[in-house]
């Protein structure tokens, strides 16, 4: 088992980066009212583990003991039936699953799926109602439609079932969602609570550390707790006895974006363009996620610019990151951001003149067919 | 004789050149389950028009004299108004008779074409000149002779035990079935056909299943037939007093079907069909799927004709009309008609029916054309221009892919007197081609692949110095997406929208990417031999989703967490980090990372997660040895 698994904090007791939100999930549990609930903060902040230790706090070690299942449903949405393939982790008090895996189709999964096991309530031992909890994943990339049909799920249901709602930034959980939620903010970790994570796990393995060795994989691990216990232990893999300069293993991808950023600033021609977007195909065939790509490679790039182009790029960065969220196809847009990414020093143009000519250029033709 | 054009013509007025204008078609509609009148599935019924219900009652009087031979075979035996008003049969006949007449002066206005007298006109010229021997017939010489043999060997002498069944296939519009016609007067057979009944629209099913009237498919309605033909060998009992006289049974229009289940329905009826034919059958199979390659339906039409043939038919496969004996043929109509059309314009007649690539040879639209060419101009006007009533060109999509990628533009004018100027970097030169939109109406191409076909090639096409075309085009091209994606998305679809205004945005996404990629490769390299290539992100969409599906189940199996965690975090974090536990080696050896990643991706895909997990835990293993 890696440390992540081995380490994480069972109870709301124990945990360490955050204890005054698990104080104050402790209380909520005794009180025996939980509203529904959404944590929300960066990745590798510790959500999923305060959800666990608050499920355990609230059904005992039962919910532990879980199964994965990869289910079909078949969903009949009026004309047509739409098969939708699920994967989802249940015990026998909670369920959770990623709703936003089904893509477009993820509001049927709201509508159908979760409604189905909101609906059907757990009777327990001594024959007292009790409820079931659902555990939604990535509430952030849900669609609007779906959003919306949780809000509906969530009043309708809330006798019978408890939603916690996992994701990275609130900001794109409707404020209708919202609302109905008890809001839970998962800071990052600092990086000093890293390194007391990380020098708790060392004398739990009894590894002896050397000074300085947590604190760099700390600062290298962006405030991604996750992360740092990651490289951790692959360093404790990779050598051990620790030396004081061990080298910290990096991330293959980061490593490539990098070359990537490095190639767009040594030369730019349409030959160029393309081996870049081979690169990008290589990482987004590893799944690494496109958005994640452009900020990374953003970051790269930003050490290299002038200060003066910095805002520049930071525009179009967001510019594209936007256009990638409304569009399909990430690769277009990445591929856009990368190729507009030395022009900006030559003269910008703003791309909304050209799109006004082009809409009203193909409005006037099609007026004509 | 009771062909589907003479059938048609026994209803209407001998003369009468033209689809029924609305009102006639009124009363067909009405009656359409009438069991006694004959009509055909060819296109001029059909869309009748419904919510007049006083005229039912005198439309369903129907005209036994004129048609009663045809209606006898026709296979339908559900009688739901069998009572005839004889009585109004006058009146009856008399409102048919005026609007067609009506219709007929409407044509008489739009081709005031002088030399011509009034009476020719009042058939269409595929009526009119109608091959009636088999050496007018444009068709193979061989062919026809190959299908007239084979019909007089089974007319002479009706063995049993011998498949009595041919097929014929080729293109629409070869003459199939006025091979057949010709063949059998000539021999003079009589020939029956089978007539497939009028579609139902769905309004008037939801009109019918209210009065009680089941609804009944063309595949149902084939399969009675076919039961009845078989069982009481119906056609013999129809011409009783005739038979001496040699019957030949057509079938012209087999039902298309939709689905495995109705096509093995449609399989075995017609396995009966020829294998338990009496009388010399023919079968016709227009090969649509030859000339419209977009079509699905290809496989269906094939596995059709190969069981067919399997069944024992004898298959007659006619080619093409070769562009030649269609000028010959319409040469030969001029001379009829006495009237001169330049010589171009029979050439550019027969080259546009006869695109070689697209549809071959079709006389059927060869002669329409040349009676409008007649009825338009007066027979001199300059050649040179096109025809408006052609039939689209159409092109395929990798022409129009090339097209615009090329992107050849005329050279710059001496002087260029323009009301206002651009600025040098928004200025282009006149494009080579027709509008793009057109370009793209004429390649039936879809904005998702153009775009994706643009996106992916057209880096080929920009010369290495322009460094900022690249990024004008992608920049099209990412609004391009950003349309597309409003369309399948439902995310940021509004409601109130309908298709309608998607079928717009795709236009407009279209029109964006072509555009943007014409205006943005203002320095196209110069032009030389390119492979066009698909899409690679189509592949790797495909590979990112498979490899998604296994990461979860991965992850869960080897490391036995209770919960999940987002995929994103799988790919960026656990997966490298684990790959370095895999691979022990000096950390600073990562020259090409492009094969580290291909490692491992190899990996997890052949391993599987059982390996994985034993060579972590020996791994550990050692570690603890230390």
């Amino acid at each position: 088992m890696l440390w992540v698994d081995k380490y994480r904090p069972r109870t709301l007791d124990k945990i360490i980066a955050h204890e005054e939100i698990a104080q104050n999930l402790k209380k909520l549990v005794s009180e025996h009212d939980c509203p529904h609930l959404l944590f929300y903060g960066p990745t590798g902040s510790g959500k999923k583990t305060l959800v666990m230790a608050l499920l355990k706090q609230m059904f005992g070690p039962g919910v532990e003991k879980v199964k994965l299942e990869n289910k079909m449903w078949k969903i009949d949405a009026g004309t047509r039936t739409i098969e939708l393939e699920l994967t989802m982790l249940s015990s026998t008090h909670h369920v959770e699953m990623n709703p936003s895996d089904a893509g477009f189709q993820d509001r049927y999964i709201v509508q159908e799926i979760i409604k189905e096991m909101a609906r059907n309530r757990p009777v327990d031992t001594k024959g007292k109602k009790g409820f079931k909890v659902l555990v939604l994943n990535e509430v952030d990339k849900l669609s609007r439609e779906a959003q919306h049909s949780l809000r509906r799920t969530m009043e309708k249901y809330s006798a019978s079932c408890r939603l916690i709602l996992c994701c990275n930034s609130s900001s794109k959980v409707t404020e209708a969602v919202r609302s109905r939620c008890l809001n839970i903010r998962v800071n990052a970790p600092t990086e000093e609570q890293i390194i007391k994570v990380l020098e708790f796990i060392g004398k739990k393995e009894n590894l002896q550390l050397p000074p300085g060795l947590t604190a760099r994989i700390a600062a290298q691990s962006n405030r991604n707790l996750r992360r740092a216990i990651l490289s951790f232990e692959t360093c404790r893999v990779q050598q051990y006895p620790f030396t004081i300069n061990q080298a910290l293993p990096p991330l293959d991808w980061e490593q490539y974006v990098s070359e990537i950023a490095s190639d767009i600033m040594k030369e730019q021609s349409p030959k160029r363009l393309f081996s870049v977007r081979g690169k990008i195909y290589e990482l987004l065939v590893n799944c690494i996620p496109p958005e994640i790509i452009l900020k990374k490679l953003l970051s790269e790039l930003l050490k290299k610019l002038d200060s003066e182009l910095k805002h520049e790029v930071c525009h179009w960065a967001a510019y594209y990151e936007h256009r990638m969220r409304l569009g399909q196809k990430a690769i277009f847009h990445i591929e856009a951001f990368v190729a507009n990414q030395s022009l900006v020093q030559m003269e910008p143009v703003s791309s909304f003149d050209h799109l006004k000519d082009s809409l009203c250029a193909s409005f006037s033709r099609i007026s004509y067919v | 004789m009771s062909s589907r054009r003479s059938l048609f013509l026994s209803i209407f007025p001998p003369n009468s050149p033209t689809p029924p204008n609305p009102l006639l078609r009124l009363g067909f509609s009405m009656r359409k389950r009438n069991p006694v009148l004959v009509l055909s599935s060819s296109d001029e019924e059909g869309n009748g028009v419904r919510g007049c219900a006083t005229s039912d009652s005198r439309c369903s009087s129907s005209r036994v004299s004129s048609s009663a031979s045809a209606a006898r075979k026709r296979p339908r035996g559900r009688g739901s108004r069998k009572n005839l008003h004889s009585a109004s049969r006058d009146r009856h006949v008399v409102e048919f008779d005026l609007p067609s007449e009506e219709f007929c002066d409407h044509l008489h206005d739009l081709s005031k074409t002088p030399g011509i007298t009034q009476t020719d006109k009042k058939e269409l010229w595929t009526e009119k000149h109608k091959p009636h021997s088999l050496a007018d017939l444009a068709v193979h010489k061989k062919k026809v002779e190959e299908v007239k043999r084979w019909l007089e060997e089974r007319m002479k002498a009706p063995k049993e035990g011998i498949e009595n069944c041919v097929l014929i296939t080729g293109r629409s519009g070869v003459g199939k079935s006025t091979a057949i016609h010709v063949i059998a007067s000539l021999l003079g057979a009589d020939l029956c056909e089978w007539m497939s009944p009028t579609p139902t629209l769905w309004e008037e099913h939801v009109h019918n299943s209210n009065s009680g009237i089941q609804y009944m498919s063309k595949l149902d309605e084939f399969e009675s037939f076919i039961e009845k033909i078989r069982k009481y060998s119906l056609l013999h009992g129809a011409y009783a007093e005739e038979l001496r006289k040699p019957t030949i049974l057509l079938i012209d229009d087999i039902p298309v079907t939709k689905g495995r289940a109705s096509f093995s329905r449609l399989r075995k009826c017609i396995k009966t069909l020829v294998q338990s034919a009496q009388t010399p059958t023919v079968i016709l199979i227009t090969e649509y799927h030859k000339t419209e390659p977009v079509d699905s339906a290809t496989e269906f039409w094939e596995e059709l004709e190969s069981s067919i043939e399997q069944a024992g038919a004898y298959k007659v496969a006619f080619n093409p009309i070769t562009e030649n004996s269609i000028k010959k043929t319409l040469t030969r109509i001029c001379q009829e008609e006495k009237c001169d059309v330049p010589a171009q314009w029979i050439d550019h007649i027969a080259r546009v029916s006869g695109v070689p690539s697209d549809t071959h040879g079709e006389l059927n639209y060869g002669s329409p054309s040349l009676f409008l060419t007649r009825s338009s101009g007066d027979g001199h006007t300059n050649p040179q221009i096109s025809l408006p009533w052609g039939r689209d060109e159409k092109i395929t999509l990798f022409h129009a892919l090339g097209k615009f990628l090329h992107n050849k533009r005329e050279t710059p004018p001496a002087l260029a007197p323009d009301l206002f100027t651009l600025k040098k970097k928004y200025a282009r030169n006149p494009l080579k081609m027709d509008a793009p939109e057109e370009v793209l109406l004429q390649a039936h191409g879809q904005a998702r692949t153009i775009t994706d076909f643009l996106h992916e090639n057209v880096l080929d096409f920009v010369s290495d110095e322009a460094t900022d075309s690249g990024w004008v085009v992608n920049s099209y091209l990412s609004d391009a997406d950003c349309i597309l994606a409003s369309i399948v998305h439902p995310k940021f679809c509004r409601i109130t929208e309908t298709n309608e205004s998607d079928s717009v945005r795709e236009l407009v996404a279209a029109s964006v990417a072509v555009r943007g990629v014409l205006f943005g490769n203002s320095h196209p390299s110069p032009s030389r031999w390119h492979t066009i290539r698909t899409p690679k992100h189509w592949q790797i969409e495909q590979t990112s989703r498979h490899s998604k599906i296994q990461m979860l189940p991965e992850r869960f199996a080897t490391y036995r967490t209770s919960s999940f965690c987002s995929l994103s975090s799988i790919a960026t974090e656990y997966r490298p980090m684990i790959k370095w536990f895999y691979s022990p080696v000096n950390v600073h050896a990562h020259d090409n990372i492009s094969e580290s990643l291909h490692r491992e991706d190899d990996m997890d895909c052949t391993d599987g997660s059982l390996e994985g997990k034993k060579s972590e835990e020996s791994e550990e293993d050692d570690i603890e040895d230390w």
